[in-house]
C-alpha cells in the first residue's frame, strides 16, 4: 500500500516538476537523477533533496525507484542515476568499495548523523515486564520469555553477522529457535503482528525505519561494540566468532565522478545535506501519526526545519527560496 | 481556497462541513511549491485545471468528508479488530496444510538419497510407463544431486507435491460444480481471474498478521491460490465439451445425474482434467521463488540469495534447477496423459 502510494506521489511529483522547471529557466543545472531506495527514510531524504535542487538550483530532478545493490550496479554499468543517497555502506559492501576505488563513484557525506542503528530488539512492553531481558545474557537465561529469534533474510549483510552471533552465543543451545525470514516484508510484519497483539518478539531490525518509528522497541545490549570482534563477524561462517554489538551504520550520499566535475554547486549542496538520526525518527513517527506520504513528510520537514536546511544552500539558492525562509 | 467550496456552500452543507473539523491534513508539495515561488497557495485556476472530485479534493473544501488516507486507515483498523475472530475460523481450517507441508518436507529430506531417488524413479515408471521419461528424470535429479542441490530440490518437490495434490483435491470438485451450475460459473470466473492477477503479497501480509510467519501454510496458501486456477478451468471446460449426443444417449439409457457424471462425463473429460493438473503443477513451480519470500525452503531461497548478493552463478544454477524440475514434472504428467488417451482409444 505504502509503495503504491509513494509510486503515485512520484508520478505526480514528476508531473508537477515539468512546468516548474519550465518557468525557472533551467540555467546551468539541467537533468539530474536520484536513486530512491524503497524504505521510508530514503524516500523522505530524496524528496527533500529533489525539492531543494529544483527550487533552489533550478535542476530538473527525476527520482528513480531502486534498491541498494541494483542502484550501485546501475551506476557501475550505465553511469546513471547521478546521485545515490541513504546508501548503507555495510549493505552495499564490496560492490561499492570497488566502485569508489575505481573512481566511478565519490562519497560526499554521511547523510545520517550519527548513522543508522542496527541491533537485536524486543518490544518495550516486554522489556518493562521483564527488565532482565534488556541484556543478551538475560535473554539466554529466559528463552521461554522471548520465543524465537527472527533472523534476517538470506542475502542481507546482517544475515551473515547475525548467523555468526547466533553461533557465538549458542542461541539454539539456549533453547531459542532461530527463524530465517524469506524477505524484509515478512520480518517487518512478524514484528507488527506481535506488537499489535502485545505478544513477545525477538529479532533483528534496523533504523531509522517506519516499524521502529511506529512500534516502541528496546534494543538488547549485546555487550558493546568492539571493532576487533565485529570485523570477523562479517565473514560467512567465521571461525570462532566473538560477541560484539553492531556499530552505528554509516549511510552516505554518493555521486558519480562525472557529476563532481560538471555540477560543483549541486555537489557542494549534497556534501552539506545531513539529517540527524533522531530528527528522522521524529519525522517517521510524525508520518505514522498523520498517515502521511513521504512527500508530505518532506514538506513537513521543509516547513518546520528551515534552520537545518538553509545551512546547506548556496547564497544564490537561498535567494531563490527566500519566500520560504522569510516566512518562518 | 478549494475548488469545490462553492458546491458545498450551494448545497447548504457548510455548517456540516466545518463541524467535521479536520484541519486539512499535512501540506502538500504543490502548496509548498506555490509558497516557494512567492505566490499565494491558490493559483487562479481555469476550467482546464478543474480537479477531479475525488475524496482528497472534496476534503479540501469540506472537512467532514473523509480523505483517502482515512479510508485506507479504516480498512487497516477494521482488519486488526476483526483479527481474533478471523483467526478462530481460519487457523484450524488451514492447519492441516501446515502439517502436511512440514511432514512432507521432513519425509523427503530425511529419507536417505539411495532410497528416495529410486522411489521417485519407480513412481515415474508407474505413472508414465516410459523408459525415456524415467531416463530423463534420473538424469535431471542426478545432475541436481551432483551439484549439491539435492536437499533444496527435494524441499521444492515436497512443496509442489503437497500443493498440487490439494489443488486437485479442491479444484476438480469445484470445476465439476461450475460445469453443472451456470450461476456458480458466473460467480466463479471473476474470482478465478482475480486469483491469477492479485499480487501475492497483497494477501500474504494480512495472512502474516493472522497466522505466524513461521507457519508453512503461508506459502502453501500463496501457491494454492495461484495454481488452483487451471485445474478448475479445465475441469469445467472438459465436462462442458463432452459431446451432447453422448449425453443424449446416456439419458436414453435412463442414467441418473450421478451415473452420467461418473461413467460418462468424467472419463471423457479426463484428458482435459489431466491437462489442468499439468498446468497446475507448472504454476506451482512458478510460485517457488515468491514462496521463498515468505520463508519457503528450497531452490527459491538460492535464487533470492543469487539476486540479492549478485552471485549470478548461484542464481543461475538454482534457476536452472527449477527449470529442470519443471521439465521432468511436465514430461511425467504429459506421459501419463498420453497413456490415458491411448488406453481410451484401445477400449
Amino acid at each position: 500500500m505504502r509503495h503504491l502510494l509513494s509510486m503515485t506521489t512520484l508520478a505526480l511529483g514528476t508531473a508537477l516538476a515539468v512546468p516548474a522547471a519550465a518557468q525557472d529557466a533551467p540555467g546551468t543545472c539541467g537533468d539530474l537523477s536520484i536513486a530512491q531506495m524503497g524504505w521510508t527514510s530514503a524516500e523522505i531524504i530524496t524528496e527533500v533533496a529533489k525539492f531543494l535542487l529544483e527550487q533552489g538550483y533550478g535542476c530538473d530532478v527525476t527520482l528513480v525507484k531502486s534498491d541498494t545493490i541494483p542502484a550501485i550496479t546501475s551506476v557501475a554499468e550505465n553511469g546513471e542515476p547521478d546521485i545515490v543517497t541513504d546508501l548503507w555502506l555495510n549493505s552495499a559492501g564490496e560492490a561499492y568499495t570497488r566502485l569508489e576505488a575505481e573512481g566511478t563513484m565519490v562519497t560526499l557525506a554521511n547523510v545520517l548523523d550519527p548513522g543508522g542503528i542496527e541491533g537485536w530488539w524486543i518490544p518495550t512492553y516486554l522489556a518493562e515486564a521483564h527488565p532482565e531481558l534488556t541484556t543478551i545474557q538475560g535473554v539466554l537465561d529466559n528463552p521461554q520469555l522471548v520465543g524465537r529469534f527472527n533472523n534476517c533474510p538470506e542475502g542481507w549483510g546482517c544475515r551473515v553477522v547475525s548467523d555468526n552471533l547466533i553461533r557465538a552465543l549458542d542461541l539454539e543451545g539456549a533453547g531459542i529457535e532461530v527463524f530465517n525470514h524469506g524477505s524484509g516484508e515478512t520480518l517487518a510484519s512478524s514484528m507488527g503482528s506481535a506488537v499489535s497483539a502485545q505478544e513477545p518478539w525477538f529479532g533483528y531490525y534496523w533504523g531509522p525505519t517506519v516499524p521502529l518509528g511506529k512500534y516502541d522497541m528496546t534494543r538488547i545490549d549485546l555487550g558493546g561494540y568492539d571493532e576487533a570482534k565485529f570485523t570477523p563477524l562479517q565473514n560467512p561462517n567465521a571461525p570462532d566468532p566473538q560477541v560484539s554489538d553492531f556499530p552505528e551504520a554509516p549511510s552516505v550520499t554518493a555521486v558519480t565522478a562525472a557529476l563532481v566535475d560538471e555540477q560543483p554547486e549541486v555537489v557542494e549542496f549534497l556534501r552539506k545535506m545531513t539529517f540527524k538520526t533522531d530528527e528522522l525518527n521524529t519525522l517517521l513517527a510524525w508520518q505514522d501519526e498523520n498517515s502521511a506520504s513521504a512527500e508530505e513528510v518532506a514538506v513537513h520537514y521543509l516547513t518546520t526545519n528551515t534552520d537545518a536546511w538553509s545551512g546547506w544552500l548556496s547564497d544564490e539558492a537561498k535567494g531563490k527560496l527566500s519566500a520560504l525562509l522569510g516566512q518562518n | 481556497m478549494a475548488t469545490y467550496d462553492g458546491l458545498f456552500d450551494a448545497l447548504g452543507l457548510r455548517a456540516w462541513c466545518d463541524a467535521g473539523g479536520g484541519g486539512g491534513g499535512p501540506m502538500s508539495m504543490a502548496d509548498l511549491m506555490a509558497r516557494a515561488s512567492g505566490g499565494s497557495a491558490a493559483p487562479a485556476g481555469s476550467w482546464w485545471d478543474l480537479p477531479l472530485p475525488s475524496l482528497n479534493n472534496l476534503h479540501a473544501a469540506c472537512g467532514a468528508i473523509w480523505q483517502t488516507r482515512d479510508l485506507t486507515l479504516g480498512l487497516e483498523r477494521a482488519f486488526l479488530s476483526a483479527r481474533d475472530a478471523l483467526r478462530i475460523v481460519l487457523d484450524p481450517v488451514t492447519q492441516p496444510l501446515s502439517w502436511m507441508l512440514r511432514q512432507m518436507i521432513w519425509l523427503m529430506v530425511a529419507t536417505p538419497w539411495f532410497i528416495m531417488l529410486p522411489l521417485l524413479l519407480a513412481v515415474t515408471w508407474a505413472v508414465a510407463r516410459s523408459w525415456r521419461v524415467v531416463g530423463l528424470v534420473a538424469l535431471s535429479l542426478g545432475f541436481l544431486a551432483f551439484v549439491d542441490h539435492y536437499t533444496e530440490a527435494m524441499q521444492t518437490l515436497a512443496i509442489i507435491f503437497v500443493c498440487a495434490f490439494i489443488c486437485v483435491l479442491i479444484g476438480v470438485p469445484v470445476g465439476i460444480a461450475m460445469s453443472r451450475s451456470a450461476a456458480l460459473r458466473r460467480i466463479g470466473t471473476p474470482v478465478l481471474d482475480m486469483l491469477q492477477t492479485l499480487p501475492a503479497f497483497v494477501y500474504l501480509i494480512p495472512l502474516i498478521f493472522l497466522f505466524s510467519v513461521t507457519e508453512p501454510k503461508l506459502y502453501g496458501i500463496a501457491i494454492i491460490l495461484y495454481a488452483i486456477v487451471p485445474v478448475i478451468r479445465l475441469t469445467d471446460l472438459g465436462i462442458r465439451l463432452v459431446d451432447p449426443d453422448v449425453i443424449e444417449a446416456a439419458d436414453a439409457f435412463g442414467m441418473t445425474r450421478g451415473q452420467k457424471l461418473w461413467r460418462v462425463q468424467i472419463p471423457l473429460a479426463l484428458p482435459n482434467i489431466m491437462a489442468g493438473v499439468n498446468q497446475t503443477i507448472m504454476m506451482s513451480l512458478a510460485m517457488v521463488v515468491i514462496a521463498s519470500l515468505v520463508s519457503a525452503p528450497g531452490l527459491g531461497v538460492l535464487v533470492l540469495r543469487g539476486i540479492r548478493n549478485l552471485e549470478l552463478g548461484v542464481g543461475l544454477v538454482a534457476g536452472f534447477g527449477i527449470v529442470l524440475l519443471a521439465i521432468i514434472l511436465d514430461r511425467v504428467t504429459k506421459a501419463s496423459l498420453a497413456r490415458i488417451d491411448v488406453s481410451r482409444d484401445g477400449r
